[in-house]
């Protein structure tokens, strides 16, 4: 991440045979989900609290409330944005069926798309969101706050953005500096194996069921060596 | 491969404005700005144009020289109105708002009026004839004993008629009486357009709560629980054990005979009743499978209790063909026949087929969304949750769905509004909805 902004996340790694398998859940178009930190009452010129300050407004106005409604709308857009950009034929009974279950995402490149936001904390000034992701920038996950605050009639800038979650992988799943050590990296190889799996197979799984059977192998051989 | 641009939501509330551009650099100097207060109600309208129901006459006829007319109005519009609209209703190619205001003016009409149904709007060039279509809202004068006092509570529509309700002067009916559907005798040879005829209605067991318009009938519930019919009969529509015209508003029996009805709906020729303990009661036509779970008879002409076990119902809606219930638990059923939500493959059923709330926006993320209210228009559907979303489906007749798109859908979809949806009303082929500002 640059910009000399600090942001602690969860990256994904692989080895070896796992490089393989980054590219397959590449292809997954898995969400990544964030907190991100925002502070009303003032704008810059790169959204974020270092940048050169552009504006000073108000904030009292503002209530939890009024924050909510505006997430209610960014969430509605941008799940039009989701079904629209998977390019599935609306009138076809699977298009349904993957409705139904929230698996209509797009599978090719397209724009940042927010999947899920909430509030998570709300102290005025400051306001911590959830953010659930595809495609995003880090850029975007900013201006997103920036335009919160304009839309409450106010201004806002983006604290700090941490990535919690990368597609299966979650901060628990995470190791830390200090277990950066060859028995620690193969349990956690170990541990991961299923979810990865279980996630390949239901996102990919109904397109080609030869590769991950190659996969097993693959995982197999990872776990032993 | 190009990407396209982020998705605009900012673009999306301001109804397609475009959003001032960040980069206004006010130098060193930072500028102070007060926040705003209060939330606006608003009102928003799309789909057929050219009938003048969606009351913006610049799409009928452009204010600028170069400018086209615009036959379809595919998303969400701003309807610039005078007082706070309280009730709204579409009709066949027309429109009704009203304001529970005490001043003089409290109903606005626009669109068809070939039959009077929004009452006589006065030519400007010629005072002694009147307009056969209105371009924008226009008040409808009412003959109100106590026009500074008397508050209108609801509007209804039907394909050539309406009615007006209001708090203590009772039902006011205007339009098409081929049928006696404006509850007074019928007149032969009766000339409709250009008429000034404006009829009262009182005599019910107790006050008019609710007023419901089918396509040529009228439906009214009282606050004592009953229910009273009048008009076109052919289908059984006025539940009175014929299938003659009935012009003088009666009490309905059958099944719902003593019951507490506390909802009434209709806007084709099937109707659909709610008690207050969560049944259901249906008449009318049944040729699209919406009684067939009681009859096998295509036109039932007596309330028939609808034995479905799918918990207590809150709030039901008829359409041309399909009709909706909402659950007291916050989940939607559909039945009858045509696009009704749960994909291509169900088009017709006899018995309730509920939607997955998955479709409204409920997930493990947000597990608090319920459906708050359900909507039928002529052949769509309509839903609104308690975040003041509107999900719509159905077909798409002249854009009259609002989603952007011309297709027709076949489950939930959104419709982009620029703020909190309170109410919405489904005409054939276009919809009006009654939304609060968010900040």
């Amino acid at each position: 991440m640059s910009n000399g902004f600090l942001v602690f996340c969860v990256s994904v790694l692989g080895i070896g045979h796992g490089n393989k398998l980054l590219t397959d859940l590449y292809n997954c178009h898995l969400t990544k989900v964030y907190t991100v930190g925002g502070l009303l009452g003032k704008a810059t010129d790169d959204f974020s609290d270092t940048g050169k300050l552009v504006e000073k407004t108000t904030f009292d106005h503002i209530t939890r409330e009024k924050l909510e409604r505006i997430l209610a709308v960014i969430q509605g857009t941008n799940h039009k944005a989701l079904l629209m950009h998977s390019n599935i034929d609306m009138k076809t009974q699977e298009a349904y069926e993957l409705a139904v279950k929230g698996l209509i995402r797009p599978m090719g490149k397209s724009p940042p798309i927010i999947t899920a936001i909430r509030c998570l904390q709300f102290a005025l000034p400051e306001f911590q969101l959830e953010v659930h992701c595809l495609h995003e920038t880090q850029q975007y996950l900013r201006k997103i706050v920036h335009e919160i605050g304009l839309e409450l009639k106010s201004s806002a800038v983006c604290t700090q953005v941490r990535r919690i979650r990368d597609g299966v992988f979650t901060l628990d799943d995470a190791l830390l500096r200090t277990q950066w050590n060859l028995q620690s990296i193969q349990n956690a190889i170990w541990d991961c194996q299923l979810k990865v799996k279980t996630e390949l197979e239901k996102t990919l799984g109904h397109q080609d069921k030869i590769h991950l059977h190659k996969m097993d192998v693959e995982m197999a051989h990872a776990a032993d060596s | 491969m190009l990407v396209p641009p982020a998705t605009s939501w900012r673009a999306a509330m301001l109804g397609g404005q475009q959003p001032s551009q960040h980069g206004q650099r006010l130098g060193d100097r930072a500028v102070l700005k007060q926040g705003a207060a209060k939330r606006k109600d608003r009102v928003f309208v799309w789909g057929f144009c050219y009938s003048g129901a969606l009351g913006v006459p610049s799409f009928v006829k452009p204010d600028v020289g170069w400018k086209k007319p615009r036959r379809i109005q595919p998303t969400p519009y701003r309807l610039e109105t005078e007082e706070k609209i309280s009730s709204a209703a579409c009709g066949y190619g027309f429109t009704l708002l009203s304001s529970n205001t005490a001043d003089i003016t409290k109903v606005w009409g626009m669109g068809l009026n070939k039959d009077s149904q929004l009452g006589f709007q006065r030519s400007i060039r010629d005072r002694t004839k009147g307009y056969e279509y209105v371009l924008e809202p226009s008040p409808i004068p009412l003959p109100l004993e106590k026009p500074q006092e008397t508050r209108v509570l609801q509007v209804s529509c039907g394909r050539a008629h309406s009615l007006i309700l209001t708090d203590s002067e009772g039902v006011f009916t205007m339009g098409n009486n081929s049928y006696g559907q404006c509850g007074r005798k019928v007149v032969e040879d009766e000339t409709y357009s250009e008429s000034h005829l404006i009829h009262q209605l009182k005599e019910f067991d107790s006050r008019v709560v609710q007023v419901v318009c089918g396509q040529d009938h009228s439906l009214f519930r009282t606050k004592k629980g009953a229910v009273y019919a009048c008009g076109w009969g052919a289908d059984g529509q006025t539940g009175l054990g014929h299938y003659d015209i009935t012009s003088v508003p009666t009490k309905l029996r059958g099944d719902i005979a003593g019951v507490n009805i506390i909802q009434v709906s209709s806007y084709g020729d099937c109707c659909l009743a709610v008690s207050d303990e969560g049944d259901v009661f249906g008449w009318g036509n049944s040729e699209y499978l919406q009684l067939a779970s009681v009859t096998e008879t295509t036109q039932v002409n007596v309330p028939r209790h609808l034995p479905f076990k799918i918990g207590k119902i809150k709030e039901a809606a008829c359409g041309g063909t399909g009709n909706i219930v909402l659950t007291e638990e916050g989940n939607v059923f559909v039945w009858g026949y045509g696009i009704l939500g749960k994909g291509p493959n169900l088009i017709e059923t006899a018995v309730p087929k509920m939607i997955p709330p998955s479709l409204f926006g409920w997930s493990d993320f947000n597990p608090d969304i319920r459906v708050a209210h359900v909507r039928c228009g002529l052949s769509q559907f309509a839903a609104i949750t308690n975040r003041g979303e509107l999900f719509v489906w159905g077909k798409n007749l002249r854009g009259c769905l609002g989603t952007g798109r011309m297709e027709d859908q076949y489950f939930p979809w959104r419709v982009t509004v620029p703020g909190e949806v309170v109410d919405v009303a489904c005409g054939v082929d276009h919809m009006v909805s009654m939304v609060k500002s968010f900040t």
